[in-house]
C-alpha cells in the first residue's frame, strides 16, 4: 500500500500545481474565464485515451501470455479510463454551454464518438461482472479490450475528418493556438493527471489482488450468490 | 463573477468525482482485508 500512497501524494502535489496555474492564467479575450476549463478538459481526455491504449496493450499481452497481471492491468485501466471520460464529458459540456451556447449536439461526430466510446467501455466493465469464471472473463474482456481501442483514433481525429462544432487540436506540429500561460497549465495538468492515472491504476490493481487472495482455494467469484435450483431442493 | 463560479464549480465537481473514486477503492480494499 505504501507504493500507492507515494504515487497518490506525488499526483496530489502535481494536480495542485496544475490547478493553481490554470486558475491564475490571464482570462482569454474571447472565452473569458471559461478558457480555464482547458486546464482540465483536454488532460482528462488524454488520460482516457492513454487508459484505453494501455488496456488494449494489456489485453493483447494477456492473449499471448495468459497471466493474471495483464488481465488485472487491463481491467483497472478501463475503470480509471471510464472515470476520466466521465469527467472529460462533463467539463466539455460546461465549456460547450459557455462557448458554443449548447452543452451537447447529437449530430456532432466528436461528441457522439466520445459518448459511444464511453458506453463501450462501460459495457466492458459490465461484461467482466457478467462472467464468473476468471479465465473465460479474462479471455472475453481481452478480446473486447483489444478491439475497442479502434475508437480512440476515431475520436481523436474526428475533428479533422468531419465537420464538427469541436475545434481541431490546440497543439499541432506548426505550433499552439493557445496563450503560453494556459498552454503551460494544460501541459502541467496532463503530466499531473497521468501521475493520478498511474496512482489510481496501482490502487485498483492492489484491490483486485487483495480480493483474489481472500477467495477460498479454487473458488470462483460469484459462486456464493448462485440462486438455488429446483432440482437441488429435496424437502419441498 | 458568475463565470468564475462556474469554472471553480466545474473543477470542484470534477475533482470530487476523481477523489470519490479513490476513496471508493480505499474502502473496498479495507473491506476485503477485514
Amino acid at each position: 500500500m505504501t507504493r500507492v500512497r507515494v504515487l497518490m501524494s506525488l499526483a496530489a502535489v502535481a494536480v495542485g500545481i496544475g490547478l493553481w496555474l490554470a486558475l491564475t492564467a490571464p482570462p482569454d479575450a474571447l472565452q473569458g474565464e471559461y478558457a480555464r476549463l482547458l486546464g482540465i478538459h483536454p488532460p482528462t481526455m488524454w488520460v482516457a485515451f492513454l487508459a484505453f491504449g494501455v488496456t488494449a496493450f494489456s489485453s493483447i499481452m494477456w492473449l499471448i501470455k495468459k497471466t493474471d497481471r495483464w488481465d488485472r492491468l487491463a481491467s483497472a485501466s478501463v475503470e480509471v479510463g471510464v472515470v476520466f471520460t466521465a469527467v472529460g464529458l462533463f467539463t466539455g459540456m460546461v465549456w460547450g454551454q459557455a462557448v458554443w451556447g449548447t452543452p451537447w449536439d447529437w449530430q456532432d461526430p466528436r461528441l457522439m464518438s466520445t459518448l459511444v466510446m464511453f458506453f463501450v467501455y462501460i459495457g466492458y466493465l459490465a461484461l467482466r461482472n457478467a462472467v464468473d469464471d476468471p479465465t473465460v472473463r479474462a479471455r472475453r474482456s481481452a478480446i473486447l479490450g483489444a478491439v475497442a481501442v479502434v475508437q480512440v483514433p476515431l475520436v481523436y481525429f474526428s475533428v479533422n475528418m468531419f465537420r464538427t462544432l469541436h475545434q481541431t487540436q490546440s497543439i499541432r506540429p506548426d505550433g499552439s493556438s493557445m496563450p503560453d500561460e494556459m498552454l503551460m497549465a494544460m501541459l502541467v495538468n496532463m503530466v499531473a493527471f497521468t501521475l493520478l492515472y498511474v496512482a489510481l491504476v496501482a490502487a485498483r490493481i492492489d484491490v483486485a489482488k487483495v480480493e483474489a487472495e481472500m477467495l477460498p482455494e479454487g473458488a470462483v467469484a460469484g459462486e456464493a450468490v448462485r440462486p438455488p435450483r429446483l432440482s437441488e431442493v429435496e424437502d419441498v | 463573477m458568475s463565470e468564475t463560479i462556474v469554472v471553480v464549480g466545474t473543477y470542484l465537481i470534477s475533482y470530487t468525482l476523481i477523489v470519490g473514486y479513490a476513496v471508493y477503492l480505499h474502502v473496498r480494499r479495507r473491506r476485503a482485508t477485514r
